[in-house]
């Protein structure tokens, strides 16, 4: 795929598959596409060139939604929570919805149910989401995606906002839904977290792609530690959008 | 030959003046991220200053030009963002909507108590009375002068923006207002300078349109309308297509008059602007669907649970029936006005507060309602009120449709549009109303019962809006609520979870009409007749401004909002008589100017007083598990697929 924004090419010819079954990882420097490329893949924006398939199906000129109903779910890394509901409400009007389009009905209490205990946010379940802290959000969000039980799931930069602990929950539950047989296509500035559950990583630079394989060839990588060096140098006067909710 | 050529100068004069209007508005929403509504307001509150300065007072043209242009609209336009806009950068679009709305009937209501609407103004033309032969056909020197300012102003933005620190400033800040701040330009000063700006523009077009109109307040005011549809032309960003669209609309306008035949001008005339704004609104691209857009949420009121609902539900019964004991005459009047104003801004607690799609054109559908209820099954009946809760859902339902792929401000335009196109193709045709344009509408007896007494009247008017509201909390506790309050908390979330938000708008926009209609049949109850101008645009905007002073988001809101405009008559008869006559347009109209500091409106600011009485009441227990939400619009089918669960149970451990 290719996006261009006026004089700016913010993807420039990638190729990404994310496969079942395992945690795909999409890393890169500030500013590299890495959150064009979901919004092109859930059909937030439309590509200037290429087209996206899930599974056989080319979904390029599906709307948003229709492509969720393949079975595609994904978190913003601006949130984008129900922030008037509360986290259980927030996961439970995604099972609701869900409902109204799967065929295969669930009871949308028992999901909720399940996915709260599942993220970790049954202590919580009952306070509005427009209230919590960004990182706490951000798993509301992984929850919702959950409770559409989806089969590739897009998660950007899910583990910012955690400490240490909680993101070795969150790559445990990411483990865990990988070998359920699920797609997780991971965007994440954790390398340390990327570096443990992801089988296959893309690198992204400038909008290409730099480098692409296993953990351990990525590390080693000179193109990759050259971008992420560069981008050290501009990320002390980079600024990180606001992300509080309140 | 000639006469074409007529009307193509004509149509070319009017159509300068659209593009200025509208390229105002683009300035002024490309740099502060503001549709300035009150856009058509500043110009005719500058049209009457610049009459009393020159005529009245008898100043030089060139003076009052001066003051004008110079220093009174640019003065106005950054005390505008100053005190107001500044505060609207991350509100919702209908928050921005309702404070520019507010400016817009403040800025009516005192210019009508500065220059009494009753007394006739005439602004003279520039060059009154000279006009010279172009390619054999007569112009005159104002019109002249309508093209050459345009020219003028064109050319002064397109230097402003290319080729001055600040224009290029206010080209960053539109893309991104993070990333200019970093370049060193000060937003706030940035957008300031952009509102004296739009004002001065819209200053301009003012006093270039007066002579040509009568100098009316609401006429002028809504002219803007025009400007409206050639500022969507350039999609509210380019200025040169602005421009053409404004040329375009001023041509189509004068050749439709010449074509179409003399009887259906003067009917299709007023609503030729609307016309346009219409078409050019239908053919604007879908938007996308937005991530990531700053928008600061404030904390929503809690929903009141099932008990609690029932609770406030008796206790307003209760109350009703001591209350209708002791009030009498006008007193009763208004305490029955302000129940069924209250039961109209209940649907727009649905419509609004919950799902976030703004309208305003509610009053139509309450006109709707009304009509039904005169016309259908003798005036006063059960099924007259089945038949307004039908009739304005279905017209609600194909209001919406064209409208449902627009968001926010355009969903706004689209229905203040719809609005303005069936007062004068609809409600103002003898066909509806009757001859003399009045509806007797009866008060309706229920199952043999009559509600004719005031009192009675009253008594019902209170248990329908308990059973209303009742209806409406429990929707928003189910599983239709959730879904539509999700939609207006992030629309993008929702289309990636596989909603589809068309047939959720479709809904909750037929339900909201429908409601509307319901309160209309009381509305034209309480009244006897209804005629056509009650149910205009410029009273829905005070309908969606009052509720929204006191709360939109919640029944409360809702209740207090209809109560404080049932007292408005009342209020009028207290103050002088030149502010009484206006006090509708400014009460809403300085109101909603508060609307910038809490969102929520007034009644949020007394949680703390609900909050002691449910812990009085013992009503604070878990509130979850409710059994008596409603689910709507979904097939109950509870297949439990246990399997599919304990998949997902499984957890990491
Ligand atoms: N709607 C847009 N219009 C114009 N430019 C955009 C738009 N969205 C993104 N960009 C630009 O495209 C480039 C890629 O942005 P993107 O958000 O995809 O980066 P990213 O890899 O997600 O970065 P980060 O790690 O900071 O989240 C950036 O230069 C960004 O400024
Ligand atoms: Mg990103």
């Amino acid at each position: 795929m290719s996006v261009r924004f006026g004089g700016l090419l913010a993807v420039d010819g990638v190729h990404l598959e994310a496969e079942a079954g395992r945690v795909t990882g999409l890393i890169g420097p500030n500013g590299a596409g890495k959150t064009t490329l979901f919004n092109v893949i859930t059909g937030l924006q439309a590509p200037t060139e290429g087209r996206i398939f899930i599974g056989d199906e080319d979904v390029t000129n599906l709307k948003p939604h229709k492509r969720a109903r393949l079975r595609m779910a994904r978190t913003f890394q601006r949130l984008e929570v129900f922030g008037s509901l509360t986290a259980r409400e927030n996961i439970m009007v995604a099972a609701e919805i869900c409902n109204g389009w799967s065929r295969d009905r669930v009871d949308p209490k028992q999901v909720t149910t399940a996915v709260l205990e599942r993220v970790g946010l049954r202590a919580v379940a009952d306070d509005p989401v427009d209230a919590m802290p960004t990182g706490t959000a951000r798993l509301v969000e992984l929850g919702r995606a959950l409770a559409t039980r989806p089969q590739l799931l897009l998660l950007d930069e899910p583990g910012s906002g955690l400490d240490h602990n909680e993101s070795d929950v969150l790559g445990d539950l990411l483990l865990d839904l990988a070998g359920e047989g699920m797609a997780v296509l991971l965007v994440e500035h954790d390398v340390e977290l990327v570096m443990r559950v992801c089988e296959d990583i893309f690198v992204l630079d400038f909008g290409r792609l730099i480098a692409q394989g296993p953990p351990a060839d990525i590390q080693a990588n000179e193109a990759v530690q050259a971008a992420y060096l560069g981008a050290e140098n501009e990320e002390l006067v980079e600024h990180e959008p606001e992300e509080a909710l309140a | 030959m000639n006469d074409v050529m007529q009307y193509a100068i004509v149509g070319l004069a009017t159509g300068c003046i659209y593009a200025l209007t509208a390229s105002g508005l683009v300035v002024t929403y490309t740099t502060s991220g503001i549709f300035n509504f009150a856009h058509g307001a500043i110009g005719m509150v500058m049209a009457f200053t610049y009459w009393e300065l020159t005529v009245d007072r008898g100043l030089p043209e060139w003076l009052g030009l001066i003051i004008v242009l110079g220093v009174l609209a640019p003065a106005l336009g950054f005390l505008l963002e100053r005190l107001l806009m500044r505060r609207l950068h991350g509100a919702t679009v209908s928050t921005q909507l309702v404070v520019t709305l507010g400016v817009l009937l403040a800025l009516i209501g005192l210019a009508s108590i500065r220059w009494s609407p009753t007394e006739p103004r005439v602004l003279p033309q520039f060059f009154e009375g000279h006009q010279v032969g172009i390619l054999g056909v007569n112009v005159t020197y104002h019109q002249l002068v309508m093209v050459g300012v345009a020219i003028l102003v064109a050319a002064f933005l397109r230097l402003l923006f290319y080729r001055t620190r600040l224009g290029i400033a206010m080209r960053a800040v539109v893309d991104d207002p993070e990333l200019a701040s970093l370049n060193g330009a000060d937003p706030d000063r940035v957008s300031a300078a952009s509102w004296a700006i739009g004002a001065q523009l819209a200053a301009l077009a003012g006093i270039l349109l007066a002579p040509l109109v009568t100098l009316d307040i609401i006429l002028l005011t809504l002219l803007v309308i025009n400007g409206y549809a050639a500022a969507m032309v350039g999609r509210l960003r380019s200025l040169p297509l602005t421009f053409a669209g404004g040329l375009a609309l001023g041509l189509a306008e004068a050749y439709t008059i010449k074509f179409l035949p003399t009887d259906m001008v003067s009917k299709v005339r007023p609503a030729l602007p609307i016309i346009f704004l219409y078409v050019v609104l239908l053919i604007l691209p879908q938007a996308r669907l937005r991530a990531g857009r700053l928008v600061t949420t404030r904390r929503v009121p809690k929903v009141a649970s099932g008990r609690e609902s029932l609770l406030g539900s008796g206790a307003l019964i209760l109350v009703a029936l001591v209350a209708a004991q002791f009030l009498s005459g006008s007193w009763l009047t208004v305490a029955s006005a302000g129940m069924v104003w209250a039961l109209i801004m209940l649907s727009l607690v649905l419509l609004v507060g919950y799902a976030g799609q703004v309208s305003l054109a509610q009053m139509t559908f309450v006109g709707l309602g009304a009509f039904a209820m005169g016309k259908f099954f003798g005036g006063g009946s059960l099924l007259g009120i089945v038949a307004a809760a039908l009739i304005a859902g279905t017209v609600g339902a194909i209001a919406a449709l064209p409208a449902l792929r627009l968001t926010g401000l355009y969903l706004g335009l689209s229905t203040l549009a719809f609005a303005q196109a069936m007062t004068v193709m609809f409600f103002k045709d003898e066909r509806v109303f009757g001859y003399g344009g009045r509806l007797a509408v009866n008060r309706p007896s229920i199952l043999g019962m009559s509600f004719e007494s005031d009192k009675s009247f009253f008594v019902l008017v209170c248990v329908v809006f308990a059973l209303a509201a009742m209806g409406v909390l429990a929707l928003r506790r189910g599983r239709f609520g959730r879904k539509i309050v999700a939609m207006k908390d992030s629309p993008a979330a929702c289309a990636t979870l596989g909603l589809n938000l068309t047939f959720t708008k479709l809904s909750v926009f037929a339900l909201s009409s429908a409601l509307a209609g319901v309160a209309g049949c009381f509305y034209g109850a309480l009244r006897g007749q209804v005629g056509s101008n009650d149910f205009e645009m410029l009273n829905s905007l005070v309908v969606l401004l009052l509720v929204t002073i006191s709360g939109i988001n919640t029944v409360t809101g809702a209740l207090a909002g209809g109560l404080t405009f049932g007292m408005f008559p009342k209020v009028q008869g207290w103050l002088p008589e030149a502010i009484g006559r206006n006090f509708s347009y400014l009460g809403a109209g300085l109101g909603a100017l508060g609307v910038a500091r809490n969102p929520n409106g007034w009644t949020s600011d007394l949680s703390p007083i609900g909050d002691a009485i449910r812990k009085v009441l013992h009503l604070d227990r878990g509130d979850h598990d409710d059994p008596t939400s409603i689910d709507l619009l979904e097939s109950s089918d509870e297949t439990q697929s246990g399997e599919e669960v304990r998949e997902l149970a499984r957890t990491s451990s």
